[in-house]
């Protein structure tokens, strides 16, 4: 009894360790928060829009396609990074690449937008953050994919890279499918 | 140069570290000659490899990476000395060091008698050294060569450079690696034959009493720094970097304690053995959660996985290693022993096995996070609202019993007897208590809980010094007595704090607590590596006199383009008034906040009446050791 | 003689008991002037609320003690839902939908965090247990 007793403090260190390896193994970013909102209905909302007179509703915005969605702001200096790879989704006719545009002064935001091309089909002034607290986004930049169906398939935190562009694309293919 | 200097001390130190381990293995008494050779040697490569470091930041070689990372010409020379430690690389530097020197003092122990035992914790010991110098040179080598040719430096982190958080790293590190020779005996008497006697513990003592007063004082002035320094007025978070160097003091006051019976009554001798081994262990562990990057956190040191893969395999192999020695070789150590409650050895039990609990506690909150999301991929958050619902409710107990426990004598007393010995001091933590709440005229449960426990505990200690006990160390009364105002402070500046903030033009005033604070003037000063706008509050208290004048800044470091504020702070025993400057213009006026924190004071009188009653407490046993060989 | 100490150990638990039901430190920090709820009540609710929600960008801070533009968001939505009139759970369930359990540095109880809540307990158990049992009365 006492022997099986005097393994315990053993078992439990190893079992701790063991934890703390295959954290320290696993691609993982420590500071990334996982969303809860995916595999749920996007949060729908209506503001102002930063490139057309009407009204953006959210519901008329996302239709039929596969949606990418850019939580951005010309203050914002990892945007600007990310900006190549977001243009290049706007080359591809299957998705629809919508921007929301953070805690922005709209004058800046266009002239930003005029220096480095534009990607967006359509950009949501989101003003005081509020949008934002809706989809979850805690730092910018964010990206959404957003399923025909309107269910949130993928989150991105941080600028998109090479890695981040090929998985969001892979899933942009599966819809297709 | 300096890199080839650095690295050839590096590998020279490995070389004693492993010439001292293969000479301990042969125990004779004529070894002790050899390896004095080897721990000599050891402690003078690990010196002369730190300080070689040192110079090299303050004369800002930057043919070093680590300097050209880590400094900058314009840094004040205290902070390019503390620069040493301020970075992981520099920081293994100071770990080695230290663990040499306390090589090197219980290589000082030996003699006829016990050479058996000082030689195989000496093995151990290089072990343990032997890891660590690894780890240095194969994963972060502070003398690794700048390829380039810098004019300056990158500079360093402006929250680093406070006088409190400059010594705090080498007072924590004496802690955490004084523990490695209670390690290292304690493996040492888990080895030693039958026919080898020697009273191990009375050798272990001081070690831990030296480690334990470190760590404490370490710990409390890494609170200090976060007072002053982050501006919120808050001193303690339960960050996990808190919660590390947190868990092994707790289980060196549990060690600590549980030592002393064992001198007294020969018991609780396997106990001792095991918790001295989770001691180490838990501040190894800590390092590894700290420097592996496998959690984020405000203090977080550099991301690297291979450091963290490597101390992890470190940590398990001493682990295993020691873990499973002690479940084979400890039968001989356990002795079935019963206590009366209310007797000296039984509350110093009940105090053991609460702060065991209170660790536990602690440690399942910091990595049930980890947990969870290695389990579910999930994350959670185990924050203060968590630790104040589960520690404290444990800890409380544990400080109630911790007053009676100097009082009580060895084996029984007559509980009437008790009753009559603590009258004295019931009666006066009642009245003091009473006044404490009419000056305050504020009363929560846990105020009246804290307060009462606090005068508690330093009435009893008066008390015992009053009647010249025998037998008394004076070391535990200082140490007890800090505890007792440690509570009172933490208690005060969590209950009575009072907070405004407010937005205040030029020549606006507010009132907190008795004092008047008018905001007189900001301007722009200009230092040599920031740029800051300083504020000038003038302070009046009740009669209209001037107190004091508060300056505190915002600043701006160009060097690294950070923004740091400034706390600025009137201290007095019975309070703080801690004023910070936040966003603004002339026009609107600027954010200011103004906390006054009744008794913090206190709190660090306290923390440093801990330290002077653990370093008295040192030297009594050390010539109780020196009597006994 | 043996009754006494089983009355004594008892005294202990039960004061073990009350210390165990306390309520907690309350501690104030951060917070911007032209946040602040006139309601000085409704004010005191909100930073109860702020100091049990994580500032998703520092770590380990409330927004209560945080200058983050999120935490200030945050604690400008707790107000203005606390002047609606929702109740404490239906701000923390309106946090967690959009941030997950993350933002709570109060664990919720949930079967994930049985452990975590209920092992302190049982770690305390198994600490009483431990001292009755090498008290010298009971053998």
């Amino acid at each position: 009894m006492k022997k099986k007793i005097l393994i315990l403090p053993f078992v439990i260190f190893s079992l701790v360790l063991l934890t703390f390896f295959y954290l320290l193994i696993i691609d993982r970013n420590p500071s990334e928060i996982p969303s809860t909102l995916l595999n749920k209905n996007y949060p729908k909302f209506e503001t102002e829009s930063l490139l057309k007179k009407e009204k953006f509703l959210s519901v008329k915005e996302f239709e039929n396609k596969t949606v990418l969605v850019n939580f951005f702001a010309s203050w914002c200096k990892s945007c600007s990074t990310e900006h190549k790879f977001i243009q290049r989704f706007s080359d591809d006719e299957t998705i629809k690449v919508i921007g929301i545009n953070y805690k922005d002064n709209p004058k800046k935001a266009l002239a930003w937008l005029k220096k480095l091309g534009n990607p967006y089909s359509n950009i949501a002034i989101d003003k005081n953050g509020r949008i934002a607290i809706d989809w979850g986004v805690y730092g910018i930049p964010e990206t959404f994919v957003v399923s025909p169906e309107g269910i949130i398939q993928y989150r991105h935190v941080g600028p998109v890279n090479n890695k981040i562009f090929k998985k969001i694309n892979s899933i942009i293919k599966k819809n297709d499918k | 140069m300096t890199s080839y200097l650095g690295n050839f001390l590096l590998w020279s130190s490995l070389f004693f570290a492993i010439s001292q381990f293969f000479i301990s293995r042969k125990i004779n008494q004529q070894n002790l000659k050899f390896i004095g050779v080897s721990v000599i040697g050891l402690l003078i490569s690990s010196t002369a490899s730190f300080f070689l470091l040192m110079y090299a930041y303050v004369i800002s070689d930057f043919s070093l990476l680590n300097v050209f990372q880590n400094s900058h010409t314009t840094k004040p020379l205290l902070y390019k000395v503390s620069g040493v430690w301020g970075n992981h690389e520099g920081s293994m530097l100071l770990w080695i060091l230290v663990l040499t020197i306390f090589n090197y003092f219980i290589f000082k122990l030996n003699s006829k008698k016990n050479y058996f035992f000082i030689l195989k914790s000496l093995e151990t010991q290089a072990l343990i050294t032997i890891g660590f110098i690894l780890f240095t040179v194969l994963t972060s080598n502070p003398f690794e060569r700048m390829i380039s040719n810098e004019q300056d430096g990158l500079g360093f982190n402006p929250i680093l450079q406070d006088p409190a958080l400059a010594i705090h790293p080498p007072l924590l590190y004496i802690g955490y690696v004084g523990f490695s020779a209670a390690f290292s005996m304690s493996i040492a008497t888990l080895k030693l034959n039958n026919e080898e006697k020697i009273l191990w513990f009375n050798y272990m003592k001081p070690f831990v009493v030296a480690a334990w007063s470190f760590l404490s004082i370490g710990i409390a002035l890494g609170s200090i720094w976060a007072y002053y320094e982050l501006g919120w007025g808050g001193w303690w978070f339960w960050d996990p970097v808190e919660n590390a160097s947190f868990m092994p003091w707790l289980l060196g006051t549990a060690l600590l304690h549980s030592l002393i019976i064992v001198e007294k009554r020969k018991s609780l001798q396997a106990w001792v053995l095991f918790l001295s081994i989770l001691t180490f262990l838990l501040s190894v562990v800590g390092t590894f959660l700290v420097r592996s990057g496998i959690l984020t956190s405000v203090h977080t040191f550099a991301l690297d996985p291979s450091r963290g893969i490597y101390i992890l395999i470190f940590t398990a192999l001493l682990g295993g290693y020691s873990l499973i020695l002690f479940g084979n070789n400890s039968k001989k150590y356990f002795n079935k022993n019963y206590f009366t409650f209310f007797s000296k050895e039984g509350s110093i039990l009940v105090n053991n096995i609460l702060m065991v609990v209170v660790c536990s506690t602690v440690f399942l909150g910091t990595v049930y996070p980890l947990l969870i999301e290695a389990l579910t991929s999930n994350k959670i958050s185990v924050g203060e609202p968590y630790y104040n619902s589960t520690v404290v409710p444990i800890i409380m107990p544990a400080i109630l019993i911790m007053g009676i426990g100097p009082i009580l004598s060895w084996g029984k007393e007559d509980k009437l007897k008790i009753f009559k010995k603590i009258l004295p001091s019931i009666f006066l933590t009642a009245i003091m208590t009473m006044i404490v709440f009419l000056f305050y005229q504020s009363y929560s449960l846990i105020g009246v809980a804290g307060i009462t426990l606090a005068f508690w505990i330093i009435f009893n200690n008066i008390m015992i010094l009053i009647k010249k006990v025998k037998n008394h160390s004076l070391g535990m009364i200082v140490a007890h007595l800090g505890i007792g105002l440690l509570i009172l402070g933490i208690t005060g500046s969590s209950v009575w704090q009072e907070e405004k903030i407010s937005r205040m033009k030029i020549n606006n005033n507010v009132q907190v607590n008795k004092y008047n604070i008018v905001f007189k003037e900001i301007k722009e000063i200009k230092r040599s590596n920031y740029l800051a706008l300083q504020g000038n509050f003038v302070v009046h208290d009740n009669k209209k006199n001037i107190v004091t004048k508060l300056k505190p800044e915002n600043r701006f470091y160009p060097i690294t383009n950070i923004f740091t504020t400034e706390a600025s702070i009137h201290t007095s025993l019975l309070g703080d008034l801690y004023i910070v400057i936040g966003e603004g213009n002339l026009n609107d006026g600027w954010v200011v906040r103004i906390y006054y924190n009744p008794l913090v004071i206190w709190i660090w009188i306290g923390a440093f009446a801990i330290f002077a009653g653990g370093i008295i407490s040192v030297n009594s046993n050390l010539k109780k050791l020196k009597n006994l060989s | 003689m043996i009754n006494k100490n089983h009355i004594s150990t008892k005294i202990f638990i039960i004061v073990m008991m009350i210390f165990l039901f306390l309520p907690f430190f309350n501690k104030s920090y951060g917070v911007e002037p032209d946040e602040v709820l006139e309601d000085k009540k409704l004010e005191l609710r909100a930073r109860d609320i702020s100091k049990n929600i994580r500032c998703m960008i520092c770590q380990n801070q409330s927004i209560d003690e945080s200058s983050a533009p999120l935490a200030k968001d945050l604690r400008i939505i707790i107000r203005s839902k606390i002047k609606e009139g929702k109740k404490n759970d239906e701000i923390y369930e309106f946090l967690t939908d959009r941030y997950g359990d993350f933002i709570l540095l109060k664990p919720p109880f949930k079967l994930t965090t049985l452990a975590l809540w209920f092992l302190p307990f049982i770690f305390f158990v198994i600490g009483v247990y431990v001292v009755l049992s090498h008290n010298k009365k009971s053998k």
